[in-house]
């Protein structure tokens, strides 16, 4: 019992540097989007979250005017595009939703340049009619400069209109189309020959009781029909689940998409509640996967101790160190006695092996993974070191030990005996939409600005050094596996 | 030659818009309307804002125009617009940066189509006429590769006459008769000599308007009509120009002045430019106004009115309006702001400063302001409510009578900018679209008035709309399933009203002791009849036979029609299912919104728990057996906030539809 106690309060400890921590409080957030540097979302009711420290914390500060529900940002070109409504929604404001755009050059309020444009109108609802023009999801296509705004509720259906890229306005002559019945907070996203639709199922704004669910269905062509993975069109309730529940916290509502890299992206929603933070609604970043082309919320890495395993070959990362034997009684296995009581063997531990280990920095390589101290890595959050969009940054060190894993000079990496809390040993870790990891340095030694470009990569088989992230190679990624040690 | 050919690649459908300005996308002036195939196309000019930086010779506050397009209708309501059809850049005589595409004509001729525009010529001063030739009214055209030889001058105009001759008319009201190839004009023109100001020109071409008031006379415009022929043209009376007109009964004259046919613009756009035709066996002028550039009035946009003949073959004087021509379906956007009268007191405003193509509000400022709009066409109209874009300083209401201020009212609307309570709102001052029912709907086309009870309140524009139709009552004996196997007939009972605060209410306990109630179990003993009343606790209750018009029932909208309240509801229905033999091993499939449950033959085969939208194939029952002859099935669902709704459906082991029975 005592055990269960303690990983407890561990988990509870370590869970506040997990989150997206400062004051994510928000609700219904719009697509994340980055300007000069520093990340927005815009939420109900006005203004909208900043976060302007490298990605990890939060506050409020973002400015929007016209207030209403669920706004939306996408950038085009040099300028952003805001999609909000003011009116509509119910609750006083009845069902005559209209859609608003309106265009600014940074959303960054404290720029001299940061000014919104007249909002324009492109698509509204009467009150009677089978809709509610409120929660914009916008998607624009670079590749075709076409732009197109899903919006609705609960009340009735999903429309969706494209609108003129370079106005932000109604494309003329466009009519709104049906896409879904019965969601809320849409979003339209396109990949790879698919365009997709996610909209929030279940119920809103009722606290740590909401079952607000994350859904998608998805068609080769923007007007749908956007079908889920049993067949079931979305005008008939059809949905795959992307996320409903995340780390004790209910009520994923509000898909927003956010490409980090190549192979490396993340979604953002808000929990209606998080059980941590007092059931606040709050901002969530959790890695996005997808999945026979299918979007799903992925895994973010939690604090604890792993074997760090190459995706080229299947070796462990270790730090190199002689290889002690076990010793185990030989006896030939034809002889044994089939009926004869078996015991649990111990595994090897830190203190059968750690006296033999060298002083000073040790290399670090890939090896057969045989549950050894050398290769037992604690990965653990560093506390008031910041982040990045979705995490913050990570120790990894030999568990029972200091012995840190560091980028070194030349692209290499190694353990040095002692963390020293120095930038190289701060480790970025995301999960790519394959769901393995890329595993990268805070910074190489000698540099002044962040490293956003070289990660953990085999080099050979057992060869583990730094190197610019290439998603389409099996070298560049890393399976955090978690083992009974 | 061939890449002179020039293909339409755009085909856009306008928004209807039956008001003045009748093209609200772009500018487009000197409008030349002609009728062909009984379809009517309109070649105006094509003002645009000058590029930036101005190119060499181009003036900011001077007509820029590179291109033309032509459009289409056939109501004069919906417009298409075809799309360009000749650019400067592709006149082969002409200089491809000139701006100077200045009025256009086209007649059809032998099965041709035959397009007369000026242009700058490349080399040398002054306009030139060329010809663009095509198969089709909106082309693709293929310019001739010289002008007309011998013809200086803008604005062509050629009549086809009754004598089988065709007569080009251009610049000051010059003419010459064309050769049969239509591209050059008659070896026998004669010269004329002109003075402009102290200066003399001799031009090719008789001067028809020759001693007639011709003052800066442009933009020739002849027809013939009962053995007339018709000069007119815009000149200058005093300031700018007026639209008269001269008659003759030969087509190169003499001409004799009649009178106006248009005064000045009473806003002083400087210029005016028409032609008039027969539509449908209704005389129109086609004419250009500054609207959408009242800064400006070299940026122009096309309107049209109605032309009438006295009995001596005058013309009357139009008035120039906003309303304009044509019959606006009440189904579209009345945009009341293009009024056909209205109280001296209405201001007009731009929507939007910024793009002043969006179109205008009108201002109510008292509450003795009202405007008429007449034509609108209500046979469409049936079950229907209005909707309006309204902005308001408080709250307020405003009303659409038919035929006068004083008439009978169509619709009252309450304007609601300010909602009190937990969720208060103010929208005042913000647009706001406003429903109101429809109280008495006019017969066939007539006139609607908008008075208002306070004035302070702007109209965009109203638009009537029938109410979507999501079930009729049952008339046929029996049905099948649909396609899906989803069972569209159903009586429905007028809903019971419940207290209910959520939906996360609807526990597997609360719906027992709600659905399993022993009165209100008794609401399903007997098969009901449509119209047949039942009490439940003290509420009176009536069945409703009904066919859905899709997959799923929509409750929501049944209580919307029959109930007296649309949340915090307990919905009833009954189907009678009719098998030839028995189906054996067969499920009940059923999504509802929220809560439900479901009985087959008195027995309860399915629950469906919890907050739900309805999502077809959500909850499936075991395995159930529907008998030879009659099957009731009944369905209880329950809903606080939102829409309620229900689908259901029987599917076999394989999860293949149940069809082979009828619903009665």
């Amino acid at each position: 019992m005592k055990k269960y106690i303690f990983i407890f309060s561990t988990a509870l400890a370590f869970h506040n540097i997990d989150a997206q921590v400062g004051q994510p409080y928000i609700h219904d957030p719009s697509t994340i989007a980055e300007c000069d540097g520093k990340y927005y979302t815009f939420g109900t009711g006005g203004g909208g979250l900043i976060s302007d420290d490298g990605g990890w914390t939060w506050h409020g500060g973002a400015e929007r005017p016209g207030g209403g529900a669920a706004p939306d940002v996408v950038k085009i070109g040099d300028r952003y595009l805001v999609a909000y409504s003011a009116t509509g929604g119910g609750l006083g404001g009845g069902h005559y939703g209209r859609i608003l755009t309106m265009w600014n050059k940074t959303l960054d309020p404290k720029s001299p340049d940061f000014k919104y444009t007249t909002p324009v109108e492109v698509a509204l609802s009467d009150g009677v009619e089978d809709c509610d023009a409120i929660d914009a999801g916008l998607l624009y296509d670079p590749d075709q400069n076409r732009l197109w705004v899903s919006y609705g509720t609960y009340f009735g259906n999903i429309r969706m209109v494209e609108l003129d890229p370079a106005t932000g306005k109604l494309l003329e002559g466009c009519k709104p189309i049906d896409i879904a019945i019965d969601c809320e907070a849409t979003d339209l996203l396109y990949r790879e020959g698919w365009y997709y639709l996610l909209g929030t199922h279940g119920t809103c704004c009722d606290g740590v009781n909401s079952t607000y669910n994350i859904v998608v269905g998805r068609s080769k062509s923007v007007e749908g029909p956007y079908i889920d993975n049993v067949g079931r069109d979305m005008k008939q309730g059809g949905g795959k689940m992307v996320v409903a529940t995340g780390d004790r916290a209910v009520g994923a509502g509000h898909f927003g998409r956010f490409i980090v890299d190549d192979g490396v992206e993340v979604m953002s929603c808000h929990w209606e509640a998080d059980f941590y933070q007092g059931g606040r609604s709050v901002l969530a970043i959790m890695p996005l996967l997808w999945k026979n082309d299918w979007p799903k919320a992925g895994e973010k890495i939690k604090a604890g101790v792993y074997e760090i395993q190459s995706e080229r070959r299947g070796y462990a990362l270790e730090i190199a160190t002689d290889f002690v034997r076990i010793p185990q009684e030989r006896r030939m296995w034809w002889r044994l006695d089939p009926n004869e009581k078996v015991d649990t063997l111990k595994l090897q531990q830190l203190s059968d092996v750690e006296q033999g280990w060298s002083k000073g920095d040790l290399p670090v390589r890939l090896s057969d993974f045989m549950f050894r101290p050398n290769q037992k890595w604690r990965i653990e959050p560093v506390e008031g070191k910041g982040g990045y969009l979705g995490n913050p940054y990570f120790k990894i060190t030999i568990d029972g030990t200091d012995r840190t894993l560091t980028a070194a000079d030349n692209l290499e990496v190694i353990a040095t005996e002692d963390f020293a809390g120095d930038d190289t040993q701060l480790w970025r870790i995301e999960q790519a939409i394959d769901g393995t990891y890329r595993i990268m340095p805070k910074r190489l030694p000698g540099e002044s600005a962040d490293n956003t470009r070289y990660v953990l990569y085999s080099i050979g088989d057992s060869s583990p050094v730094l190197k610019e992230w290439d998603f389409s190679t099996d070298n560049a990624k890393w399976n955090i596996v978690k083992h009974d040690f | 030659m061939n890449r002179k050919t020039f293909l339409p690649i755009l085909l856009f459908p306008l928004a209807a818009i039956a008001q003045n300005p009748i093209i609200h996308n772009q500018f487009c002036a000197d409008p030349t309307a002609r009728v062909f195939n009984g379809r009517l196309y309109l070649y105006p000019s094509h003002d645009i804002n000058p590029p930036q930086p101005l190119p060499q010779g181009v003036r900011e506050d001077w007509f820029c125009m590179e291109d033309y397009h032509v459009f289409s209708s056939d109501n004069l309501v919906d417009w298409t617009d075809h799309g360009v059809i000749l650019n400067q850049k592709d006149v082969p005589w002409g200089n491809p940066g000139a701006y100077s595409m200045w009025a256009p004509d086209c007649v059809e001729r032998n099965g041709k189509y035959y397009f007369y525009y000026p242009d700058a010529p490349k080399e040398g001063r002054g306009f030139s006429i060329g010809v663009a030739i095509a198969d089709k009214p909106e082309g693709p055209f293929t310019p001739v590769a010289s002008n007309i030889e011998g013809v200086n001058g803008i604005d062509p105009c050629v009549l086809l006459a009754s004598d089988g001759n065709a007569y080009l008319f251009w610049g000051p009201g010059l003419c010459a008769k064309l050769k049969d190839n239509m591209t050059e004009i008659a070896d026998d023109t004669p010269t004329e000599t002109f003075k402009f100001g102290e200066r003399e020109f001799t031009m090719r071409g008789v001067n028809c308007l020759k001693g007639l008031p011709n003052r800066q006379a442009e933009g020739p415009f002849a027809f013939e009509y009962n053995g007339n022929y018709y000069l007119t043209y815009p000149y200058v009376r005093e300031n700018t120009e007026v639209l008269g007109y001269a008659m003759s009964k030969n087509p190169m004259g003499p001409y004799e002045y009649k009178g106006l046919i248009m005064a000045e613009h009473p806003n002083g756009c400087w210029t005016n430019h028409h032609s008039i035709v027969n539509f449908k066996g209704q005389w129109y002028i086609f004419y250009h106004q500054n609207d959408y550039s009242p800064e400006n009035d070299k940026r122009r946009s096309v309107r049209i009115e109605k032309l009438a003949f006295n009995a001596d073959g005058t013309i009357q004087e139009v008035k120039p309006t906003l309303r304009g021509v044509g019959i606006v379906n009440a189904l579209s956007r009345i945009e009341v702001d293009r009024y056909a009268e209205g109280s001296s007191d209405l201001k007009l405003n731009f929507m939007d400063e910024g793009d002043k193509f969006q179109g205008w509000e009108v201002n109510f400022p008292a509450k003795t302001s009202w405007l008429s709009f007449t034509d609108v066409d209500f046979s469409a109209l049936q079950n229907g409510y209005v909707t309006a874009n309204v902005k308001a300083d408080k709250n307020t209401k405003f009303f659409i009578r038919e035929k006068s201020a004083k008439g009978k009212v169509i619709a009252e609307f309450n304007v609601v900018c300010v909602t009190e309570g937990q969720f208060r709102r103010d929208y005042s001052g913000q647009w706001l679209t406003v429903t109101a029912p429809v109280k008495y709907c006019p017969k066939g086309i007539s006139d609607i008035y908008i008075t208002t009870q306070d004035g302070g309140l702007s109209i965009d524009y109203v638009q009537f709309k029938n109410h979507e139709s999501y079930f009729n009552p049952s008339t046929s004996a029996s049905i099948a399933p649909d396609a899906e196997g989803f069972i569209r007939r159903w009586f429905i009972l007028e809903p019971i009203a419940k207290d209910i605060r959520s939906n996360t209410d609807f526990t597997d306990t609360y719906l027992k002791n709600a659905f399993h109630d022993t009165e209100y179990r008794k609401i399903f003993d007997v098969v009901p009849t449509d119209g047949k009343k039942v009490k439940f606790q003290k509420q009176s209750l009536t069945w409703h036979k009904l066919d859905a018009t899709r997959y799923n029932m929509k409750l929501f909208r049944f209580a919307e029609t029959y109930g007296t309240k649309l949340y915090g509801v307990l919905f009833s229905g009954i189907t009678v299912i009719k098998c030839d033999e028995e189906i054996k091993n067969v499920r009940l499939s059923a999504g509802s919104n929220a809560a439900s449950s479901w009985y087959l033959n008195g027995e309860e085969i399915l629950l469906l728990q919890g907050d739900r939208r309805m999502v077809k194939d959500d909850c499936v029952s075991g395995l159930v057996t529907l008998k030879k002859g009659i099957n009731i099935l009944s369905v209880s669902v329950i809903n606080g906030p939102g829409m309620s709704d229900f689908c259901a459906r029987f599917i076999d082991e394989n999860g293949n539809a149940v069809t082979n029975y009828n619903i009665e």
